[in-house]
């Protein structure tokens, strides 16, 4: 079972894909291992789903190479097909079927059956399957792609931007079935832009911008990157801290400077805490970074940041 | 009155949204209808032309098609309004109900209505007010330019009354079934259903009009589309009927307005009744696109055998047109008037089976063009990315539009073998459709080969089949009239099989036809294997 821990399922190698003279995506690299849930992550339109499309097979890559369980991605995409399930970021299902009907027959084509296990989604998800397609709301259809996949026994699942129009009830069934999913030591490629879905359920984190990764690693490795929120109250004041280096934003609350608001490099923390020992702490809150921190970081190119600076 | 404020704002609204479809349909429906008059004194303008098309009219199945003809002498003018009233009557229902459900329940689906009655100061009733107004300007169009355009035609036998109570009475049915269209449109929460209940209701009347023709017209008055005969239109010229229709559409847009009155937005009146949770007939891509198609693929089964029926109703009508003076027919004798008539009914039939592999051919390219379809709306990437590869894929539409196609063809050639030998003295023997069939089944295939070879390397350029087929059917129509040279003629897949069945299959042609058609097929499907999906 061990050499099985990290056999390697998929494998993206400098993927670049031109639609004619745009260059949508211009250099991806993804690692995904059995067992292993990676986040990938990236604002709309950096190339998230041209990634995911030619992982499917669904386009094929101008150069760079895609494999899946060791096979070509678009040649050997039937192959591989069999050992996958995927949820589109925008469900779309023939207006004239149930709900019920698209998951049995979505089931079928993958080679699986309507089991136990797909009734107890229908009734956690709460969907009322006797509908027809075109009466759901993009939530339900959603729905009905996820209690299809879930249900389905794969290797590898693939969600794009799964819970975008599920609520937080729905959103929260949703993540514990990734939970499920990784316990038995699937694979789950989980696309997102919300920052906080990805923190909480994957081991790994891609960030793709314009149509390029530009950082891979787990969340902790990654802190050095982000700042944690400090709100600090003390007995006497705190000076010296605006000199330390790794403090950032710094604003004091009160005259005597004995209650202050800061942000501090992650790595940096230890030194900023010996300073504020001696001036003996009354409260202290912090806050640890987030992904849109993260995010923030990457992204805010106003303030002329370079990542990690 | 509070609840209808803003209506001409909606209705502005809604011209300005759907006024190229008002147009388009005016144009076809006023310009055929007016085109029609304009030619029908060449066509039946004779007393003996007259007379072949009375005996014609009169019969069943005829009457059973299109209504119940005056007794009497029958003028042009009579001949025409008999032959376009109903017929008319129908494509306008279609017309008004594709409006009205588009103003009504369809906006109300999109969630505009939503909007305009939520955040602005619209009265409830406004948006329905606005439909029923849209119709009323879009049918009384139609009345003034039919009207206009028919007095110019200015037929034999007809007189301005009867003009332009045609033109009314077919505005008014149109109006009438577009309110009624908005009682279902308050009854059922969605627009599919919505149509599926306007065609349910139109296919009755229309029923009923055909069974109480038939048997005893004055039943006819039971269903509002039988109303458009009881004008009787240049004999008695009744009014009645029109104010019917009016007092109708008038009471139904008030029981919408009651209807709506009652109900939340976004609800029905009626819950349809759900679905199946489970199937155990779907499942993959060739058990889908049958369900997908079951009703469209009934209703043209159903309509190429109503098609080929009536063509075939009026087959001995053809041979007699020509020959129905005694005189030839002592001088020519017996075998030899039989002859002719015989070849000119085949030469019908080979006119026929180029209309309706036109029409089986756009049934069976839609199949294939629905593949394009749903991988733009993105349903195809359910099934891609499922074990199923795409050259199976693309088979099963392939597959599923040549059957349909040409067992579209067979359909309407059989039905108008069936309906034609009932009223003919001598039947015409089955080899001559089955003949025609054959000679058609290349062509059928030369324009679906050459929509695969677009969905395979170039999908956006698939508007270049209707485009061809179109060129095929003009130049084989009217080919011969304008003096094209032979060349250009070649260009139309029908040029190679018109002289079937009069002449046996001259088969190399076909032959040939049959090998593009395969080429390009292989390249549609290699292209299709080795491009990119969109959605």
């Amino acid at each position: 079972m061990n050499k099985m821990e990290n056999r390697m399922i998929l494998d993206v190698q400098h993927l670049k894909k031109n639609f004619g003279k745009v260059h949508a995506l211009t250099d991806v690299n993804l690692q995904l291992h059995s067992g292993e849930v990676l986040g990938f992550i990236g604002p709309n339109g950096a190339g998230k789903s041209t990634t995911i499309r030619a992982i499917l097979g669904l386009i094929k890559e101008t150069s760079g190479s895609v494999t899946v369980f060791g096979e070509d991605a678009w040649k050997d995409s039937v192959k591989i097909h069999k050992n996958l399930a995927y949820v589109p970021g925008d469900v779309y299902l023939w207006p004239n079927l149930t709900g019920g009907q698209t998951i049995d027959m979505l089931l079928r084509m993958s080679g699986q059956k309507h089991t136990e296990k797909t009734d107890d989604l229908i009734k956690e998800f709460k969907l009322d399957t006797s509908k027809k397609n075109r009466t759901y709301s993009k939530g339900n259809r959603q729905k009905v792609a996820l209690i299809a996949a879930c249900s389905t026994d794969v290797d590898l699942y693939i969600f794009d931007e799964p819970t975008s129009g599920l609520d937080p009830l729905n959103e929260l069934i949703f993540q514990q079935r990734v939970a499920e999913l990784k316990e038995q030591g699937k694979s789950v490629l989980l696309s997102s832009h919300i920052l906080s879905e990805v923190e909480k359920m994957c081991d790994t984190i891609s960030i793709i911008r314009e149509g390029k990764v530009i950082e891979t690693g787990s969340l902790e490795s990654m802190q050095h990157l982000t700042r944690n929120v400090v709100a600090v109250k003390t007995a006497s004041p705190v000076d010296g801290l605006d000199k330390t280096e790794g403090v950032h934003q710094l604003t004091f609350k009160n005259d005597q400077h004995t209650i202050a608001e800061f942000t501090v490099d992650s790595d940096k923390i230890g030194a900023v805490m010996e300073i504020l020992t001696k001036c003996t702490i009354l409260q202290l809150k912090t806050t640890p970074p987030t992904l849109e921190d993260l995010f923030l970081r990457y992204y805010h190119s106003d303030n002329g940041q370079k990542v990690g600076e | 009155m509070e609840q209808y404020t803003q209506t001409l704002t909606l209705l502005k609204a809604n011209l300005k949204r759907d006024w190229i479809k008002i147009t388009a349909w005016l144009i076809v429906l006023v310009g055929v209808f007016v085109a029609v008059a304009a030619k029908f004194d060449g066509i039946y303008g004779t007393t003996k032309q007259i007379g072949a098309i009375s005996s014609t009219l009169r019969s069943k199945a005829m009457v059973a098609l299109i209504g119940s003809v005056p007794d009497g002498h029958l003028t042009t003018a009579i001949i025409f309004t008999s032959e376009m009233a109903v017929f008319w009557g129908l494509f306008i229902i279609i017309f008004n109900y594709s409006l009205a459900v588009g103003s009504s329940r369809g906006q109300e689906e999109s969630g505009l209505t939503e909007m305009v009655l939520g955040g602005h100061p619209v009265g409830r009733l406004a948006p329905l007010m606005a439909a029923a107004l849209e119709l009323l300007i879009a049918n009384g169009l139609f009345a003034l330019i039919t009207g206009a355009g028919t007095m110019i035609a200015n037929l034999p036998g007809s007189d301005i009354n009867g003009t332009w109570l045609s033109a009314v009475a077919i505005a008014a049915v149109g109006w009438a079934f577009g309110m009624i269209a908005l009682v279902f449109s308050q009854l059922v929460a969605d627009s599919h259903n919505v149509s599926m209940y306007n065609y349910a209701f139109l296919g009755i009347v229309y029923l009923i009009r055909m069974m109480t023709d038939v048997s005893n017209p004055d039943y006819t008055w039971i269903s509002p589309l039988g109303w458009l005969e009881k004008t009787e239109i240049y004999t008695n010229n009744n009014w009645w009927p029109v104010v019917m229709l009016a007092a109708l559409g008038v009471v139904a847009f008030f029981g919408a307005v009651a209807l709506n009155a009652n109900r939340d937005i976004d609800a029905g009146i009626i819950h349809v009744n759900p679905g199946s949770r489970r199937s155990r007939f779907l499942r993959g891509p060739a058990t889908l696109l049958v369900w997908n198609q079951k009703s469209l693929t009934i209703f043209w089964v159903v309509g190429m055998a109503v098609l080929g029926a009536s063509y075939g109703s009026v087959f001995d009508s053809i041979g007699k047109i020509f020959n129905t003076s005694p005189t030839i027919q002592k001088v020519l004798g017996q075998t030899a008037v039989r002859h002719i008539e015989q070849s000119q009914v085949l030469s019908f039939i080979g006119l026929l089976g180029i209309i309706f592999s036109l029409l089986a051919v756009i049934a069976g390219v839609m199949i294939v063009n629905r593949l394009v379809t749903e991988e733009r709306r993105g349903y195809l990437q359910m099934v891609m990315t499922k074990p199923q590869g795409r050259t199976y894929i693309l088979a099963v539409y392939v597959v599923f539009g040549l059957i349909l196609a040409a067992g579209l063809l067979f359909v309407a050639l059989v039905s108008a073998m069936g309906a034609g030998n009932v009223v003919m003295k001598h039947p015409i023997a089955f080899k001559y459709f089955w003949q025609t069939f054959v000679s058609n089944l290349p062509a059928i295939a030369v324009f679906m080969a050459l929509m695969v070879g677009l969905v395979g390397i170039y999908p956006r350029l698939r508007s270049l089949v209707w485009a061809y087929l179109g060129i095929s059917f003009l130049i084989s129509y009217f080919g011969n009239l304008m003096d094209l040279s032979k060349s250009v003629l070649k260009i139309s897949p029908y040029y190679w099989t018109k002289k079937v069945p009069i002449e046996s299959i001259n088969t190399t042609p076909l032959i040939w036809m049959l090998v593009i058609a395969a080429v390009l097929i292989v390249i549609g499907f290699v292209g299709y294997k080795n491009r990119d999906l969109e959605s």
